[in-house]
């Protein structure tokens, strides 16, 4: 990261901009990575609130479906797997070679308001969705009010 | 950091003329390997059915485009994201001679698998050397 002089004249909103970037664009870098949880773990996720819980939705392409683990403890999810190359047999040379391959460990942490013990998980096209719902005590409620 | 052999690229959008079909479209990760009788080719477009990718051959060009619904997405709300949900699309000019009645292509788990024979006349062949 390149040291700038501070200068006064500068917009003071624009420079804690540039701040947060510069801050986000460190922490995203492979190099300060924080453990195989953090931006560019295998495999991706986004989360989506679904109005009852969350669902994590994950880029797993071509992997049999019963070699991906989730599995939850306390309020971590954890996804496991191993995606192997489809085999060739006598392949005389490679063109391109751009997806890669291996074993993979992801855990989330999530909030604890959801209730892990009740999640659900399916793989469809590549795509591992997991239905974490939240729990019954993080449920909104209506409280009658009696008459005094 | 502990060791993990794989890692995640960001998706590389599409660069170049623009599509008439609206949508982003990425750019899939392929492999391409070369038999002695073929070129097999796989590419890696998750959340594509296998209703929803077009494989086209025309004059040398191959083109992949799939199509990637986004209509489970309309209810959720993002909370945190890694990654861009869009459309694949990729050309590779064929330098081979395909025999392109004989292509075939399958969709599994969000792999796209391409078999492109070679014809006859670009297959390599032994040429016996006769004595004299």
């Amino acid at each position: 990261m390149a040291l700038l002089r501070y200068s006064p004249d500068s917009d003071p909103v624009t420079n804690l901009l540039t701040l947060q970037s510069d801050l986000e664009r460190f922490l995203r870098n492979p190099a300060y990575q924080l453990g195989v949880s953090g931006f560019g773990g295998f495999p991706p996720v986004n989360i989506f609130d679904t109005g009852d819980g969350v669902a994590v939705i994950a880029e797993i392409p071509g992997i049999e479906p019963k070699s991906i683990s989730v599995s939850g403890q306390g309020h971590t999810l954890t996804i496991k797997g191993e995606r192997r190359r489809e085999t060739s047999t006598e392949a005389s040379g490679y063109h391109r070679r751009e997806r890669s391959f291996g074993e993979f460990s992801r855990s989330l942490q999530l909030p604890e308001q959801l209730d892990l013990d009740k999640a659900a998980a399916t793989y469809d096209a590549g795509m591992l969705t997991v239905k974490v719902p939240k729990a019954e005590a993080a449920k909104p409620r209506q409280i009658a009010v009696q008459p005094a | 950091m502990t060791e993990q052999e794989i890692s995640t690229k960001e998706k590389q959008p599409v660069q170049g003329q623009e599509k008439t079909r609206a949508g982003r479209f990425f750019l899939p990760e392929v492999d391409i390997e070369e038999l002695s009788d073929s070129l097999k080719l796989w590419a890696d477009m998750p959340g594509v059915k296998q209703s929803d990718v077009e494989v086209t051959l025309d004059g040398g060009i191959l083109t992949i485009v799939g199509t990637v619904s986004t209509g489970a997405y309309q209810k959720l709300a993002p909370l945190y994201t890694e990654y861009n949900v869009g459309n694949y699309f990729r050309q590779f000019e064929l330098n081979e001679d395909i025999d392109d009645q004989r292509i075939k292509a399958s969709m599994r788990d969000g792999v796209l698998e391409l078999t492109l024979p070679k014809s006859e006349r670009a297959r390599p062949r032994r040429i016996e050397v006769n004595a004299r």
